[in-house]
């Protein structure tokens, strides 16, 4: 078992508010350590909620979700914010950055919460926008950067913490086809660094770079 | 990054916002500097009025009124009620000097001065007066004055001055006390008596102690021996402090409710700013804040408007403490006070308890926002548009 990193099991998520909707059903999936995943399937069928119970941002109604062998469903709302900080970093379609502060704060803000001291903050944010090509753009706010940067950026805050685990919530969605392809290769070198990735996308593009792609439909895996 | 940092930045984000719930707080912290001070500097007034009494003792007529005791204090207007026959008596105590006063008031050039009958004498030697100018004779014809009169209403000695239609000469202008000694017109006992048509009366009688071991005992003696009350130099100063506390108390209530005012400004604030910044708390959770990392992130940012608010406030406070107090101490109650100098600008203690205040209301203003805030769901605050 040691090469998964993520399993689920019956993972089901209803919502409750007014009507009731089962937004996931019975999902079994298992994801291996290094791998790069992606989650298809159309709008509103349940990608994005899949994505949130493996990342410990929701919690199912039923079901379980593995993280090796810790059971995410059973930890407290702290443990599972620590894990969040250390072991997994999210990418989401809106960039998501926090605009008041510049690109190199952005991506230090993680590591503040991880409790990183300052000058270490400030080293490894440099070393990791370097990576990503946009040292340049320390100093910037993320206004002036253009979709593909700012989504650029979002990687770069994600990976601050060295986490095992990269979820990516559409990452191109809001990218022309030449910034898609360059954040692809991005996401690629990221990948080859060990890092394991869960991608939800539309685009058949990063599905073909994709070792392993699960279908939800309707709430419910198909295929994968 | 620190936290520190991120909190500025959002606090300063919405540049307007940020300044009127500065200022609502600099306000209520201001106002309640300068109340304090105020009050503070009334309380030491009083104290160093009294010492400068140089009485142990104060002889009254029975059944008067704490106010009438402030005015011992102040130099205001008193009734005449003690007749000379109980002077007599009361200064035929041995081991007790008796020195009666008859206050009174009149007017130069519309304004009111007050007007003390003494026994010459007796109070030069008791109150260790010098003269600055001219001498110190007091008859039916010449009077005294202190040095701030004199110099208020820029008098000489040989001016004529005219009390109650009498005609007076200055004979001589007192050294300067830095006290209420220094604003009154000084005449022989006898002919304010007679000016003021009081008969024998003197409005209260200040004793002077040899032993002062024996204080109680002189008072009972007193007591015994004239129909009049006796309150000493302490009790004295505990009626009047308690009047000036009830005083301090209300006008400190008043500073409380702009802060209380201020308070809700905070809260309102922060409500917004949390509905308005929903998604970066999502976002926040989402790198791996934790509820205890947000509630304290919002409570930071309360807090620091308590400080920055507390900071502007107790400056302001201040500035205005020491512009109004000039006019501060023109009205009724504080009059006394003499001079600006009388209301303490600049109070460390005053200065740390607003501080200790306003970053305490903030912080505990703060409660409630940043409770709600570390309450969200990460999925719904990140997902909300």
């Amino acid at each position: 078992m040691n090469d998964l990193i993520i399993r689920t099991e019956k993972l089901t998520k209803i919502y409750e508010d007014g009507y009731r909707t089962v937004a996931l059903q019975d999902i079994d999936l298992t994801i291996a350590r290094g791998s790069l995943s992606c989650i298809m399937g159309p709008s509103g069928h349940g990608k994005s909620t899949l994505l949130h119970l493996i990342g410990g941002l929701d919690r199912p109604t039923s079901g379980r979700v593995y993280l090796e062998d810790m059971d995410l469903t059973s930890v407290g709302s702290s443990k599972l914010a620590v894990l969040r900080c250390r072991r997994i970093g999210f990418v989401f379609q809106f960039f998501n950055l926090l605009p008041v502060l510049t690109v190199l704060e952005n991506v230090e803000v993680s590591m503040m919460l991880a409790g990183v001291p300052q000058k270490e903050q400030r080293e490894r944010a440099i070393e990791i926008l370097r990576l990503v090509g946009l040292e340049e753009k320390c100093h910037v706010k993320p206004n002036q950067l253009s979709g593909g940067q700012r989504q650029r950026v979002a990687i770069a805050r994600a990976m601050a913490n060295n986490p095992d685990i990269l979820l990516m919530d559409e990452p191109t969605g809001n990218l022309d086809s030449k910034s898609e392809q360059e954040l692809l290769t991005h996401i690629h070198k990221v990948n080859q660094n060990g890092k394991t990735i869960v991608i939800v996308t539309h685009s058949q593009m990063v599905a073909a770079v994709a070792q392993r792609i699960f279908l939800i439909r309707d709430g419910r895996l198909e295929n994968s | 990054m620190t936290r520190s940092k991120l909190v500025i930045k959002n606090i300063t984000r919405k540049k307007s916002r940020f300044l009127f719930t500065i200022f609502g707080i600099a306000v209520g912290i201001a106002s309640l500097v300068t109340l304090l001070s105020l009050g503070a500097g009334l309380e030491s007034e009083v104290r160093r009025q009294s010492e400068q009494l140089g009485a142990e003792l104060v002889v009254t007529p029975k059944g008067w009124c704490a106010y009438e005791q402030i005015s011992v204090l102040t130099g205001e207007t008193l009734p005449e009620a003690i007749p000379n026959e109980d002077v007599e008596k009361v200064a035929g105590i041995k081991g007790i000097t008796a020195i009666p006063y008859l206050v009174q008031r009149t007017a130069l050039r519309n304004q009111p001065v007050p007007v003390v009958g003494i026994l010459s004498t007796q109070m030069m030697k008791f109150k260790k007066w010098e003269i600055d100018k001219g001498e110190y004779l007091l008859d039916g014809g010449s009077v005294v004055t202190g040095f701030g009169i004199a110099r208020q209403f820029e008098l000489n000695v040989g001016d004529a001055l005219t009390i109650r239609g009498a005609p007076f000469r200055l004979s001589g202008i007192l050294k300067e006390k830095g006290n209420r000694d220094d604003l009154a017109i000084y005449m022989d006992l006898a002919t304010a008596q007679r000016l003021y048509q009081v008969g024998d009366m003197v409005s209260f009688i200040a004793v002077k102690v040899d032993d002062i071991t024996r204080i109680d005992g002189y008072s009972l003696e007193i007591q015994e021996r004239a129909n009049v009350a006796v309150v000493s130099d302490k009790q004295l100063v505990r009626s009047v402090l308690a009047i000036v506390g009830s005083v301090r108390n209300t006008l400190q209530l008043v500073a409380a409710v702009a802060i209380l005012a201020a308070c809700f400004g905070i809260i309102n604030t922060m409500v917004t700013a949390i509905h308005e910044r929903k998604r970066e708390i999502g976002i926040l959770q989402a790198l791996g804040a934790g509820r205890e990392t947000i509630f304290s992130l919002f409570l930071y940012e309360s807090a620091f408007y308590g400080f920055l608010g507390g900071v502007i406030g107790i400056v302001g406070g201040v500035i205005f403490s020491y512009v109004a107090a000039p006019y501060i101490t023109q009205n009724e109650f504080t009059a006394f006070l003499g001079s600006a100098q009388s209301v303490e600008v600049f109070n460390p203690d005053v200065v740390g308890k607003a501080m200790l205040f306003s970053l305490l209301v903030a912080s505990l203003s703060g409660i409630y926002p940043a409770f709600q805030a570390s309450r969200l769901s990460p999925v719904e605050a990140i997902s909300y548009e």
